[in-house]
């Protein structure tokens, strides 16, 4: 696998497919509404977030149901480094996510040290207890009704400027950001680092005789996973000019988790297949239904139940299914 | 003020039990699954709802102490054999189906319940003077049928043979099904046992709180702490912990906010969590 991932034929489809993800502002509103091209844009970053419950989870065996925290954080950074601090756009988005990674590598000290349902509920834990804070300090917040921003453009160079307002600009920014989180994640992942996280996954007690310290790799997982997050909450921010303190309860986490298993944990592209399945979902269930959390609860079900590798893995089987590749390694159960 | 601490106290006295009541049911499903049940708060606010349409419906508020608990028992089994069962084996994949339920659940009722909080009757409808205050004495009973209802818990699982399997397929399921005793169905009577009891702390609470479909979510993390810091699996002290901890979040809010009270309990159990995580008032292992 390792050695044809960059042969000709994939790097052709990758290239297409890049293409394609890149040119959505223009074929997409041909097909359906302008609006979908937003909702695009909203799948990227979301689909940011989820990727950082996949990192703990898929990769590293840790099922967080606290993410919310660091996605606020990023939120709540770029807000007060616009309305608060006077930082301009970039001061803000940097402000955000260095914020949201500080504070994973703060609460991953603690975190870390411990595993299985104790991380899970430390992590909630967490989450509530700077939920709560946020929701205190409304003065400063605007807790549950949250902050609205206004934004200054992103470039501004000899009269030519740039601004979010514009729908493919704002699209296409979301996407340059997203997708480099993708390629870092695309290199980390295939480094010896994440190679190291997965033999933890697999048996700690084992990875550490050869070597591998579980606490380093969890913990740079951990805060790996609050920049993801961070990011995701800084570029929503600037996406809905809005950061609101509802978006740090546990059950935005639990919705990560969702959209995680649902497109297929510790697979690179699984969660972002899980996002844009379930978003498509909401908008074309909730223009019709109000209770699309109803359905949304099915799916989950249906899904741990008989498709327990997610949308990733089903696709995985059907590939495998069409060529039948004889010298594939034997599947691990 | 020493008056209102009393009235504070005695309020989280019985807050304090109810939630034992309900974290108890939340242990007994970790400690035999092995998961942890998001939709637990759920079945708490269910329990509450159902409480309300009962004196809808017949205009009696005590027939629920009965009907509720029954269907929560019946609730219990069809969700373990119809959702948990399936994924019994994978602990996240089992948190997963949970959180599904749990949005069925509270959407469920936000459809046909409504969105608006309800508020029940004081089925009792007396006050009692204490500490120069006038107390409402269903609160008092309130408590009183919590502290019943876990001691007759505890009584099953001491005294009876139900029990005694229970806690023999907790300790060791490979042993106990080789001597005979059906685990397969020990673990749906587990969950049956686990919903009725959050449901029966649900009719307890309906009367001195408002009831909604997100009732749960303030819960849910409540018992958790509770079952932290009381220590997974250790059952009474998951009882103890809770009590101490409605009591002392009832006393912080005399002076701050109920917001900074919960603040304070989140930051004991992560203490306990890292700390002791087998629990406050377990013996220090190794």
């Amino acid at each position: 696998m390792s050695s044809d991932v960059l042969s000709p034929g994939r790097l052709a489809i990758f290239a297409a497919v890049l293409l394609l993800v890149a040119a959505v502002p223009w074929w997409l509103p041909a097909l359906v509404e302008d609006y979908w091209v937003d909702i695009a844009a909203e799948i990227l970053i979301w689909s940011l977030f989820a990727a950082s419950v996949n990192l703990l989870y898929g990769y590293a065996g840790l099922l967080s149901f606290g993410q919310a925290l660091y996605f606020g954080v990023g939120a709540y950074g770029v807000a007060f480094g616009l309305q608060h601090f006077g930082l301009g756009f970039w001061g803000s988005m940097g402000l955000g996510v260095t914020a949201a990674t500080a504070m994973a590598a703060v609460a991953g000290i603690f975190a870390v040290r411990l595993t299985w349902h104790y991380f899970s509920i430390i992590t909630i834990v967490f989450g509530l207890i700077l939920y709560l804070l946020t929701v205190g300090a409304k003065d400063l917040t605007g807790g549950d009704d949250g902050l609205s921003l206004s934004l200054p453009p992103f470039f501004s160079l000899g009269g030519v400027e740039l601004d979010l307002f514009d729908q493919a600009t704002q699209y296409l920014f979301v996407l340059f950001f997203v997708g480099l989180c993708y390629g870092a994640m695309w290199v980390v992942l295939r480094s010896p680092f994440g190679y190291g996280l997965k033999a933890v996954r697999e048996n700690a007690p084992r990875a550490g005789l050869i070597g591998l310290d579980a606490f380093w790799l969890r913990y740079a997982a951990f805060v790996m996973a609050g920049f993801l997050a961070g990011m995701g909450g800084a570029l929503f921010a600037l996406f809905s000019r809005y950061a609101s303190a509802q978006y740090m309860y546990w059950t935005v986490s639990g919705e990560g988790v969702i959209w995680t298993i649902v497109g297929g944990a510790g697979t690179l592209f699984g969660p972002l297949i899980g996002t844009a399945a379930l978003i498509v979902l909401r908008e074309e269930i909730s223009s019709i239904w109000e209770h699309y959390l109803m359905v949304l609860g099915v799916i989950v079900i249906l899904m741990v139940t008989f498709a327990p590798r997610g949308f990733a893995g089903l696709i995985e089987d059907a590939v495998r299914r069409l060529k039948p590749t004889p010298s594939a390694p034997p599947r691990s159960e | 003020m020493y008056d209102l601490i009393g009235v504070l106290l005695l309020n989280g006295l019985a807050w304090g039990l109810i939630i034992a009541l309900i974290a108890l049911g939340l242990s007994i499903i970790f400690g035999l699954l092995d998961f942890i049940n998001i939709a637990h708060g759920d079945l708490f606010m269910i329990g509450a709802v159902l409480a309300w349409t009962t004196v809808d419906v017949t205009g009696n508020f005590w027939i629920a102490f009965v009907l509720v608990p029954l269907i929560g028992f019946a609730a219990g089994c069809l969700i373990e054999r119809g959702v948990m069962r399936p994924v019994e084996n994978s602990p996240a994949l089992s948190i997963v189906a949970s959180f599904g339920l749990s949005l069925i659940l509270q959407e469920g009722v936000r459809a046909t319940f409504g969105t608006t909080p309800k508020r029940l009757m004081d089925p009792l409808g007396v006050t009692v003077e204490l500490f120069g205050f006038q107390y409402e004495a269903y609160r008092l009973l309130a408590a009183l049928i919590a502290a019943l209802a876990i001691a007759g818990f505890f009584l099953f699982l001491r005294r009876t043979k139900l029990g005694t399997w229970m806690r023999a397929v907790r300790q060791d399921r490979e042993m106990a099904i080789a001597m005979g005793v059906p685990a397969d169905r020990i673990f749906m009577f587990t969950f049956g046992i686990g919903a009725a009891m959050a449901m029966l702390g649900g009719v307890v609470a309906a009367p001195i709180t408002s009831v909604e479909f997100r009732l749960g979510l303030d819960v849910l993390p409540l018992c958790f702490i509770a079952v932290i810091i009381g220590g997974l699996g250790n059952l009474p002290g998951t009882a103890a912990a809770a009590v101490l901890l409605a009591v002392m979040e009832g006393l912080v809010s005399a002076f701050a906010e109920p917001t900074t009270a919960r603040i304070v309990s989140l930051v004991v159990m992560s203490v306990v969590l890292l700390v002791r995580p087998n629990g406050l008032f377990a013996p220090a292992r190794r």
